[in-house]
């Protein structure tokens, strides 16, 4: 496979988003991830929003480089890597912030999806109309501002048959005891070298997030000592997540 | 000399290779077939390593790293291998540092965790700016004794001297076996090499250069293996490009008493990881076809040479 692909769309999501599509679809089980790279700037791990474009969240130096990117330029990518989902009947997917994004290739491969989804405020409910179509959407925003006022976490449980949860690691934390271990997956995130399972920089708990995951099985989640606790810096030294 | 702790089997994953404790539990839970594991190297403080990306495999063979030896601080490994939960298999700590006082600092924080300690004279890789451990010491002799040296002075464990492809290892290793070194590890990565997108235009590697192994470097550090067995007869710690069962019995052959595993890792599973392990020592077993292994260590010198039989 070519590894360096060009920008053909740079969309804007909301004030802090954008979907960055490229010139070429990847063939990926949804939940895989591509090692995304600038050339002399930088490589860092997204899943695929599109099979030819993956959604940032301008989250700090990186994030912001790419999503300044403009039609024509370069980018290269590395994968698909990892684990993704297994097949998911009637799955009720939730999401927070830019993981809402990153269930959007879940949501088109599922069976009779549901989706629970939270932001901050309505502009970071991605996908929303989009979502609507394929099933029902619930809705929980800190302001307010669309569907219930509150955190993602007090709209569960929700009744499927099983359950895909991605968002900020606490808030996934907190979904954890809330929803049936053996039908539901987590989606981990952990800085990344390698990414091919060699340094164990990505490490929760003795699993490397790169080669295990990044989508585990609750059951395995739930004995990740370190999940919602702690994770290794990029020189190894433990730091707060 | 110390002998080597009993490693059984005799297999270990490579210094920067799975690196942290709770990864070698995981590996061992998952039924790995590793008799030791080996830690990232260990340096004197805290250090993030190159930007990313810091790994390229063409599809020849060879994988590229720059990782250029990120560490914690070795106050932050102590309490790291405090928590270590292993069963059976051993540990290995392996040690770096910017010169001999150094690596002696370090060797003095963990060598009460190691059931040996591997001193790292070969790293290929550097930050911009940086000499590497190979420029500065390793391919230096009498640099390299002074480092075994004070090593030795720090740990009543064994030290094995970990060399580099890169410099002339048998003038190396002479002086490392003089200074006090009780094993020899044949050896660290390969160059650095370079690999550069013509899309691109650009270096890929974020370091630019990266120390190759995998296959490629299979036959490079078989040699080195085959060399320092038959001038020094030690143990031999053998790593590059390991990744089957044949691999391992031609280090084996060459003089290697102790097999470890890096790169054959890439793209595995814990589990697929942990079967890899099992297949490769299955397959030396089936081979030794119920002979101790130690009769076969270094049996393709014989009999022209008998190289290291007198050891
Ligand atoms: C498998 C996987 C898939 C991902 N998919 C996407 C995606 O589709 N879209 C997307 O926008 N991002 C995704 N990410 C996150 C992305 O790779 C970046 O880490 C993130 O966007 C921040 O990058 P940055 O360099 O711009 O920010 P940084 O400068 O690295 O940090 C910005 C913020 O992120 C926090 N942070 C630092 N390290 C971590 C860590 N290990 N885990 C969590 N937070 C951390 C920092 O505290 C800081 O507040 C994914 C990560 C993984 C592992
Ligand atoms: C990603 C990566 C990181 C490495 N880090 C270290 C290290 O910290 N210390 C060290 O002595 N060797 C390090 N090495 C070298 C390996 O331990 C080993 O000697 C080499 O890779 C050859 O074995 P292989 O072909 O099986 O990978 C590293 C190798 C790779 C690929
Ligand atoms: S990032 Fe290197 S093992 Fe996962």
């Amino acid at each position: 496979m070519r590894s360096v692909f060009k920008v053909v769309e740079n969309r804007l999501e909301s004030e802090w988003t954008h979907t960055i599509f490229f010139d070429e679809e990847i063939e990926s089980r949804p939940g895989q991830f591509m090692m995304v790279w600038l050339p002399r700037l930088g490589e860092k791990p997204f899943t695929l929003s599109y099979p030819n474009a993956v959604t940032v969240k301008k989250a700090g130096a990186f994030t912001e480089k790419l999503a300044a990117v403009k039609p024509g330029d370069e980018i290269g990518l590395r994968g698909p890597l990892g684990q993704g989902y297994p097949p998911l009947k009637k799955p009720a997917l939730i999401g927070g912030g830019v993981g809402i994004a990153e269930l959007r290739l879940l949501a088109l491969a599922s069976e009779a999806p549901s989706f629970v989804l939270g932001g901050r405020t309505a502009d970071e409910i991605l996908f929303y109309e989009e979502f609507r179509e394929l099933g029902p959407v619930h809705v929980a925003t800190e302001d307010g501002a669309l569907g219930h006022k509150g955190l993602v976490t007090e709209l569960l449980p929700v009744e499927a048959d099983s359950y895909a949860v991605c968002g900020p690691e606490r808030m996934m934390a907190a979904c954890l005891p809330k929803l049936p271990a053996e039908r539901t997956y987590f989606a981990v995130e952990r800085y990344m070298k390698c990414a091919v399972g060699l340094c164990g920089q990505c490490t929760c708990s003795g699993w490397r997030v790169c080669t295990d995951g990044p989508i585990f099985p609750a059951t395995t989640v739930a004995q990740m000592d370190d999940f919602g606790k702690r994770r290794r810096s990029k020189s190894g030294k433990w730091e707060k997540v | 000399m110390i002998p080597l702790p009993e490693i059984e089997p005799p297999l270990i994953n490579a210094s920067g290779i799975l690196s942290y404790p709770e990864v070698f539990a995981a590996f061992e839970s998952a039924g790995a077939c590793l008799g030791g594991y080996v830690t990232k190297s260990v340096g004197p403080r805290e250090k993030p390593g190159n930007e990313n990306p810091v790994v390229v495999y063409p599809p020849e063979g060879a994988v590229l790293n720059s990782l250029a030896l990120p560490t914690q601080s070795a106050e932050d490994w102590e309490r790291d291998l405090e928590e270590i939960k292993l069963k059976n298999a051993k540990l290995i700590v392996s040690v770096y540092g910017g010169d001999s006082r150094e690596f002696a600092g370090v060797t003095r924080r963990m060598s009460r965790f190691g059931d040996a300690i591997e001193v790292n004279l070969g790293c290929p890789n550097k930050e911009p700016g940086e000499q590497t451990i190979m420029e500065s010491i390793g391919q230096n002799p009498a640099l390299s004794a002074e480092v075994i040296e004070r090593v030795r002075d720090e740990t009543d464990k064994p030290v094995i001297a970990k060399l580099s492809p890169n410099s002339d290892y048998l003038a190396v290793a002479d002086s490392c076996m003089s200074a006090g070194a009780d094993a020899l590890g044949c050896g660290n990565t390969l160059g650095p090499g370079l690999a550069v997108d013509i899309q691109s235009r650009a270096a890929i590697l974020a370091g630019t250069t990266g120390g190759i192994s995998g296959p490629a470097l299979k036959p490079i550090n078989l040699r080195m293996t085959y060399e320092a067995y038959a001038r020094f007869g030690c143990p031999i710690v053998a790593y590059g490009g390991i990744e089957t069962w044949e691999d391992a019995v031609e280090y084996i052959l060459a003089g290697a008493s102790v097999l470890g595993i890096g790169t054959a890792f890439m793209r595995k599973s814990t589990h697929e990881a942990a079967a890899l392990t099992r297949d490769i020592w299955e397959g030396v077993q089936e081979y030794l076809g119920g002979e101790p292994m130690s009769a076969l260590i270094g049996a393709a010198h014989r009999p022209a040479d008998g190289g290291g039989s007198d050891a």
